[in-house]
This record gives structure tokens, sequence and C-alpha cells, in this order.
């Protein structure tokens, strides 16, 4: 289970005169509870990225908390971490080493032996059908191919919460199906806790038992698909999150656009 | 687990440094097999100098018409050669080795009534091969002229000591080892620039290129303190930098035999004594070298960015040991804390058979010691704020 609460975080760029505040996150709470998927839905920019990040340790929030399974992740990283297996938006491959190498690495970093991390990689080749690419070299590998290593190699050390930044980025149909496929199974045969981010709307139709709209570096909304359409009064859910995640403004500016494409 | 996590990534990144075959090869080619390479080069020009020496020849024009002169050349037991008719030309082109004298017609007779005839000596300044042997030459025409005015003297009742008042001998100091040393002084830059070349490429792809790839922020989302990540990577940097150094110190050891001029043999005395000495001095440069370029790397998003901030510490490395040949004060003692500095300054006296005590190996081992450990620090700071910028 991971809870966050009212998370903040701001970027400084340039220096002096030039300095520019940007309020990447400014309050944001959510919880994810253990054989759920949790939606993150927001627009680009809206602060998901970075909420990740701060849940994964990877920088210090200037405000709130993040508790991993009641582990405090700024008291305790390292122990927070181990519980968590995290795909980042980075997830770059070491193109020298086979996809088991690569796999086999990470799970020595969370103290494995060499045995044990092999036979995990066996185990998710067999979860994810990768089975045919584990002894190939990485390098060369389609995006699909490289996104199915670099969860197994998030997943080594069968961590009970699953953070998932963006994961369908770049992949084809068939990829993202069986991508799905796999988490659903992790949810329903191994009760995880997964959060999944994403901007696109219908991942989270298909695959979400919890959705979180994030907008502005705040949360805007959350409950199930059924209760955000229903809240919004829109029975098409893309039509909800337009209403929930962007001011009447923006959705002006935006509808002028795609006006003026059209005529 | 700040012991078990370091070694695995040491073993990671050392495999992944081993897999990337076709730069250890470049590096191997150019820097390991360049020392040994420019050694048999020297040793080729030297031994066909030698040989131009021990061959007593020489090559001259209208010798014929000089006999005494003849006679005086063939007494030295010189065999004598007429120059081909466009020995300008090839002086010119160096395709001739040996400079020309250049007798005048009536040199006999201009002897004979006392007149001074004159002799030329030609060769040309960008010819190398001719050019060694124009001393010689000189000094056999002296030789000629020292004879023929002792005799003269001699006829006139002068006794040959009122010419030579003072006898010159010379005696030179340096013994064998150090004569070698100015032959051989550019191979500490050899095996300094070949450690440096070494380290270079994995420092940077464990740095610079993990950020590149996109595999650093994953990296750090596992639970290992981040100065065992550090501390790994730079263990395996720093074994594929000494790897080289070990290589290069005893290329030079078949170097030696491949060594033509019997000579320069005798003189470059390297032995095993003198590559223990080396590696005693590179291995610890070795790691120093592979933290800096790490602490320089990590700072740069892509490998190429990476690449062009490391020129400054190749430059330094390149540029440092030269102090001691522009400087006229000599070796100082601070010289032997700076980096790479040190390393060529004592590598230069176990080439030239210094004795080197144990004191001076010790302080650029602390001198590399301290480098390193400021990089490496630095670079456990750095590394979480590198994965997400």
């Amino acid at each position: 289970m991971i809870e966050v609460e009212q998370l903040a975080k701001r970027f400084v760029h340039g220096r002096g005169k030039k300095a520019r505040e940007v309020r990447a996150v400014d309050g944001v709470n959510w919880r994810a509870e253990d054989g759920r998927i949790t939606g993150l839905l927001g627009p680009n920019g809206a602060g998901k990225t970075t909420t990740l990040r701060m849940v994964a340790a990877l920088i210090a929030p200037d405000a709130g908390r993040v508790r991993v399974d009641g582990i405090e992740v700024a008291a305790e990283p390292m122990k927070a971490l181990a519980r968590m297996g995290v795909l980042s938006d980075a997830r770059g491959l070491y193109p020298r080493l086979t996809a088991r190498e690569n796999i086999v690495y990470y799970g020595r970093l969370h103290g494995l032996s060499d045995v044990q991390a092999s036979a995990r990689a066996d185990h998710l080749a067999h979860v994810l059908e990768m089975v045919p690419l584990l002894d190939r070299r990485t390098d060369g590998f389609s995006q699909g191919e490289k996104m199915k290593t670099a969860l197994a190699r998030a997943l080594v050390h069968n961590p009970p919460n699953i953070i998932l930044d963006e994961p369908t980025n770049g992949l084809d149909v068939l990829a993202t199906r069986a991508l799905r496929d796999s988490l659903r199974r992790l949810r329903d045969d191994e009760g995880k806790c997964i959060v999944f981010s994403t901007h696109i709307m219908q991942e989270v139709e298909r695959l979400c038992d919890h959705v979180v709209v994030i907008s502005h570096g705040r949360t805007v909304a959350e409950g199930t698909v059924a209760e955000l359409s229903a809240r919004t009064g829109q029975s098409d859910f893309e039509e909800a999150f337009v209403d929930l995640a962007f001011t009447p403004t923006e959705r002006h500016d935006a509808g002028e656009l795609a006006g003026e494409q059209t005529t | 687990m700040m012991a078990r996590s370091a070694w695995a990534v040491f073993c990671k990144e050392l495999v992944d440094a081993l897999r990337d075959r076709r730069t250890l090869l470049t590096v191997f080619l150019s820097s390991v097999a360049m020392g040994p390479l420019v050694l048999v080069l020297i040793s080729t020009l030297v031994s066909d100098i030698e040989k131009r020496a021990d061959a007593r020849e020489l090559t001259a024009v209208g010798l014929d018409q000089a006999p005494t002169l003849r006679n005086y050349l063939l007494r030295q037991t010189y065999t004598l050669q007429v120059a081909p008719p466009d020995y300008e030309k090839q002086l010119r082109d160096s395709k001739l080795a040996d400079p020309v004298l250049v007798v005048p017609a009536d040199f006999e007779n201009d002897l004979a009534r006392g007149e001074v005839p004159v002799v030329e000596i030609i060769s040309s300044s960008a010819n190398q091969r001719a050019q060694s042997g124009v001393g010689r030459l000189g000094r056999l025409i002296a030789g000629f002229n020292r004879e023929q005015g002792t005799l003269r003297l001699a006829v006139r009742g002068v006794a040959p000591s009122a010419m030579e008042v003072v006898e010159v001998d010379e005696r030179d100091l340096a013994n064998p080892a150090s004569r070698a040393a100015q032959l051989t002084a550019m191979l500490p830059f050899f095996v300094l620039m070949a450690v440096l070349y070494g380290a270079l490429n994995a420092a940077l792809d464990t740095t610079a290129g993990e950020r590149e790839r996109g595999s650093l922020e994953p990296l750090l989302m596992n639970p290992a303190p981040r100065l065992a990540l550090v501390i790994g990577k730079w263990g395996a940097v720093s074994v594929v930098g000494m790897l080289i150094a070990v290589l290069s110190s005893f290329s030079f050891l078949p170097g030696q035999w491949l060594l033509k001029s019997e000579t320069l043999a005798a003189m470059f005395q390297y032995g095993l004594t003198e590559a223990t000495a080396f590696l005693a001095l590179l291995l610890p440069l070795a790691g120093a070298l592979s933290a800096l370029l790490m602490a320089i790397a990590i700072r740069c998003k892509s490998f190429k960015e990476a690449q062009a901030n490391a020129t400054v510490v190749v430059l330094g490395v390149s540029l440092l040991p030269m102090m001691t040949l522009l400087n006229q004060d000599g070796e100082k003692p601070w010289h032997l804390w700076v980096p790479a500095l040190a390393q060529s300054t004592l590598m230069a006296r176990v080439l030239k058979g210094e004795p080197i005590n144990p004191w001076d190996l010790a302080v650029p081992a602390i001198g590399s010691a301290l480098l390193a450990v400021v990089c490496l620090a630095y670079l456990a700071r750095q590394f979480a704020k590198a994965a997400v910028r």
C-alpha cells in the first residue's frame, strides 16, 4: 500500500533575476491499496513523474509525506525501495548485457544471490512472455521487448508494490495489450499494489480499479471510472477527464484551436 | 549491504567494459603497442647510424686528383666511394645517406705550393642520416690538416708540442643508463597516455553514458547506498585502467628484444625491476585518473559532451610532465605530490637507473589517493542530482 499526503515540490530554473519558480507538485494526495490497480491520470506536465520520483526517493519533497507499507520514504528510503518495483520514465538497459544479465544485476542490488535472481528472471520471463529473449543481448531489442525487460528488472525482487510511469509510451497495440494482461495477472494472482501513471484515457478505462486525476500539480478528483463520469454528468470518460483536469480557459483555448484546424 | 552492492556493481561494470571489444582493441593498439613500436623505430634509426659509423665509408668527388688526401684516408682504413653524379639531388631527396666530400681539381698542386685548397662537405640539414655523418667527416679532414701541419713544422725543425700546448681528453660522467634516458625520455609519456586512454572510455560509459542511456535513474531506485554504486563503478574503471597499465609496462620487455641497435639495447635497461617500479607508480595513478574522469563526466548529459570535457584531463596529463623539461630549476619536492607529474618524473628516474627510495614511491601514491577520495565523495553527492536532471 502506498500513501501520499500533501506532497509538494518546486523547482527553480535559472539564476539571479531570471530565476523562475515552478511548482511541479503542489498538494498531491492519493492512496493505492493492495490488490488494486490505481491509475494516476493527468495531462502532460501535470506533475505525475515528479510525484512518482518522490515516491521512489529519487528526489526529496519540499513538503508532505510518502509511506510505503507504513514505511516513511523520507526517513528510511532504502527500506522503502526494497518494497517497491519502479519502472520509471527512463528505462535504459545495458546493451552489452543479455536480458537475463540486466535482470540479475538488479536482483543482486536487491540482495538476492545469483541463483535466486536468475530463477526470478526465468519466472518473470514466463509471466511476461519473453522467454526467447532472455539470453539475447538487449542491443537491438524492439520497444516492446525493452519494456518487458525493464519491467522484469523492476520486479526481480518480487516487490509488493509496483510503480509504472507511463509504461505504454512507445508501445504498439499488441505490446500494450500484453502489458495490460501481465498487470492484471500480477494484481489477481499475487495481490500486488499497482500504481500506473498515464495521460491516455483508454488505458485507465480498461485497466484501473481506482483513478486519481492530477492537474497543475494537484489531485483534482479521485474514484472509479464510473464514479468520476457520474460526478461530472458526462457519459463519456474522455469528456469527464477534460472537465476535471482542465480549467474553462484552457478548454476554451484548446477548443478554439481545434475549431480553427477543422475549418 | 554496502560491500555486496559495491561488488555486484563492480562485477557488472567490469563485464560490460570488457565486452566493449572494439574500444578495448583501439586502446590496446593506439596506446599499449605504441610505446614499443616507437622504441623499435628509434632503434632502427640508431642502428642505421651506427652501421654507417662502423662501415667507415666515405663518399667523395674528385679524390683521384688528390693522392695525398686519398692516401691519408686509406691509412685511416676508410673505403672510398665515388659520389653519384646527381648527388646534390639525392641528398636533397634523402636518398643518399652520406655527406659528400668535394675535392677541387687542383687540390694537389695547391697543397704542394703551400696555398690553401678548399674542400667542401656537402649535406642537407633536412637529411637526418647524411647530417649525422657531417661531424665525422669534418673531424676526419681536421685530422688530415693536423698531420700536414705537423709535417710542415717538423720539416722546419719545430717540435709538434709547440703546436699543441694543451692536450684535451674528454670524460663522460653519464653512465650508460642515463645516456639511454635521452632516447627513452618519451616512454613515460606513452605509458601515462595508455593508462589514461584505458580508463577514459569505461569512466565515461559508467557515468555520462549511463545518463545518456537513461539507465541511471532506474539504477538509483535500487536499495543500494549511493557510495556503494560509486565505489563499484570506480573499482571496475580502475581495474580496466590498471590492466592497461600492466600491459603497457610489460610491453617494453618484449619490445626490448626487438631492439636492433646493440648499443641502445645495452643502454636501455628495462627489466622486471623497472617494470615493477613502473607498476608501483602507475596503479595508484590509474585509480586517481579514473575517479577524476568519472567526476568530470557525471556532470555531462551525453557521452559526447563528456568526451569534450575529458579533453582537459588529457591535456593536463600530457602537459604536466613537460614542466620538468621547461623548468630550468629542475625537480622540486612538490612535483611528487602532483599526479601525472610525479609519475613521469619518477619513471624518468627509473629509466636513468637512479635509485628510488620508498618515500618517493609513497608520496605520489598518497597524492593519487587524496585525489581519488575527493572525486569519489563528489561523485556520490552528484549521482542522485545527475539522474533526474
